[in-house]
């Protein structure tokens, strides 16, 4: 390759194609690099895209909708045991105006169609025929000089810029070559998402779950569908499709010895879940690591001489309850680096120091700002109380308030007391309130 | 609906270069830890394909080729056995999500 590039991208999923899209619009010249046939081709979410980023980056988004599946504007959160299940679940028309703040995703699709919106940026530009987004090529090792990064390898062949972005996703083997994260990453660090699309007559999709045009559900799970995993469950409307999945924490899973794949059957047999996936037909299973969320898994610093992290290569991720928010992360922390990059550009400064205004600019935002004040949440997850004895309480008691029967009844907070003595205590209960209530 | 097997499932995959028969492993394991010292062979059953198995004489195997590269062994391993990359584009095998 000829001439440097201002900068290169590793990684044209959610984070890369977003920086991309900010370095196109300010005409910067960049090397975009994907491993996969096509952007999305590797790629695996739940996935639902929170919070109103993406109308920055394709304003508009939701009136040419051939990018996302379903826009939400109806959500659950389920409590289950083995027999039952106790919902939390709201609907509301505020949802429906655009721009929307959730829309549902399948990656395969959604990172493609975001690729083809960075294309046509650059096609506006004055590099149309000098800035790339190159796919099917793995980049395979940074290149460094005394220390700092100048470019990358990828299929034999060198390519030099200003600064690099890693972009690479949770499984940053460069990030870890260049020492920002260790190599070795522990399994508490990390959870296992596994998943499958099932297909339906769309008609039976709309009817079953109330659809009205291009609206959509949001179910998340926690209890009897993680089998004592701590970890929690998924189930979100595509356009003509479920996507229903589990996310395991990696240790606990290792520890209790189970297979998630055996407990994606188990959560699909739940009396519950088996009425809403009748009739479908499951067109593909897949798996991904998914990180936990957990600020403290975030290395200290996500930049370094001519290098930034963005996405989910830094552990930027938040799952404290009630959404997991990967996605939205990598598009927020995508643009941020990018705006770093250009303002390193102005100054000619590709220096640690000077990029190190990136990690101020993600402490400032909702992604650090929002790790740092739940992550007492996140921590609350963990407890096993809230996989195991709340959504046993609260399914226990729904029984009792829900059963009829032809004799005399007791008052709920009877039916309540009983509830909690049979699988916890209320000592133990008021405790993790007294968390919960912190942590929220 | 019916309860799908592993292979099943794996079967709805599509891999990358499947007509390859000399598809270059982007995973190896040293299964001489798997087979002596290795306290749990937690990756027989964490991989979500299956792809660590256990024969009849108890001795663990790998095969790269149902990999859906998820990534999962690579964390679960703290046995040090596990040497993990992403697939050639071109030698590899490897997939390609339709939905994803
Ligand atoms: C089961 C599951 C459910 C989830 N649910 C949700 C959800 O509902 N909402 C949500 O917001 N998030 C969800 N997430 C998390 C979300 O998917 C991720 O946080 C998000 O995809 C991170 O985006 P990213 O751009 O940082 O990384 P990725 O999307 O992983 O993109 C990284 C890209 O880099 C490429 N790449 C990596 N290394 C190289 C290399 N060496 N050379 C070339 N290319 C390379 C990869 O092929 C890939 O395209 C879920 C994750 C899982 C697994
Ligand atoms: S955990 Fe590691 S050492 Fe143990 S069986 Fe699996 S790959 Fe081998
Ligand atoms: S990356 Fe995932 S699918 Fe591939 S061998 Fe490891 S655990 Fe199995």
């Amino acid at each position: 390759m000829e001439e440097k590039f201002d900068c290169i991208i590793v990684g044209g999923g959610i984070a890369g194609l977003s920086a991309a899209m900010i370095l196109a619009r300010a005409d910067a010249r960049f090397l975009l690099i994907e491993r996969g046939e096509f952007c999305g081709a590797k790629n695996v979410s739940g996935g639902v895209l929170w919070g109103s980023d993406l109308n920055e980056l394709v304003p508009d988004f939701g009136d040419s909708p051939e990018g996302f599946e379903r826009f939400i504007n109806h959500r659950r959160l389920t409590f289950m045991d083995d027999q039952s299940a106790f919902s939390l679940d709201f609907k509301s028309a505020h949802f429906e105006q655009t721009p929307y703040s959730g829309v549902t995703v399948l990656r395969s699709k959604f990172d493609a169609w975001l690729a083809g919106k960075v294309e046509a940026q650059i096609e506006q530009g004055t590099h149309s025929e000098s800035s790339f987004l190159a796919t099917d090529i793995l980049v395979q090792e940074v290149i460094q000089e005394s220390g700092r990064v100048v470019g990358i390898r990828a299929g034999g062949e060198d390519f030099f810029a200003d600064c690099v972005i890693l972009a690479e996703g949770v499984n940053n083997l460069l990030t870890r070559q260049i020492g920002i994260e260790p190599a070795y990453v522990p399994a508490d660090h990390v959870a296992v998402g596994v998943k499958e699309v099932i297909e339906f007559d769309k008609s039976v999709l709309e009817d079953r779950f109330q659809l009205n045009g291009r609206s959509g559900l949001t179910n998340e799970f926690v209890g009897f569908c993680s089998d004592g995993v701590e970890g929690g469950g998924f189930l979100y409307t595509n356009e003509k499709s479920l996507s229903v999945g589990l996310v395991l924490g990696m240790k606990d899973l290792r520890e209790k010895k189970k297979a998630p794949q055996d407990i994606l059957n188990q959560f699909k047999e739940h009396p519950a879940v088996r009425d809403m996936l009748t009739g479908g037909k499951v067109v593909e299973y897949s798996a991904h690591v998914v990180s936990t969320g957990d600020i403290d898994a975030v290395p200290e610093r996500l930049y370094d001489d001519g290098v930034l992290i963005a996405g989910e290569a830094a552990h930027l991720l938040l799952n404290a309850g009630k959404a997991i928010q990967g996605m939205d992360y990598a598009m927020r922390s995508g643009i941020l680096a990018a705006e770093a990059v250009l303002a390193a550009r102005e100054v000619s400064d590709f220096s640690g120091a000077q990029l190190s205004g990136y990690q101020k600019a993600l402490e400032n935002s909702y992604v650090l700002t929002d790790m740092h004040n739940f992550h007492d949440a996140v921590k609350l997850l963990h407890d096993p109380m809230m996989f195991g004895a709340v959504p046993n309480v609260l399914c226990d008691f729904g029984r009792q308030f829900f059963t009829i029967r032809s004799e005399p009844g007791q008052k709920s907070r009877h039916m309540m007391t009983a509830a909690v003595k049979r699988h916890s205590s209320y000592w133990d209960l008021i405790k993790l309130g007294a968390k919960a209530a912190r942590a929220l | 609906m019916k309860r799908l097997s592993i292979s099943e499932r794996l079967g709805l995959v599509s891999y990358r270069n499947q007509a390859r028969t000399d598809a270059k492993a982007h995973i190896e394991v040293d299964t001489d830890i798997c087979n002596s010292t290795c306290p749990h062979q937690c990756t027989t059953y964490v991989c979500p394909a299956k792809c660590y198995t256990l024969d009849e004489a108890g001795e663990l195997h790998f095969q790269f080729e149902d990999c859906i590269e998820c990534g999962t062994c690579m964390y679960a391993c703290d046995q040090g056995a596990v040497k993990w990359s992403y697939p050639d584009p071109e030698t590899g095998r490897g997939v390609n999500w339709n939905f994803g």
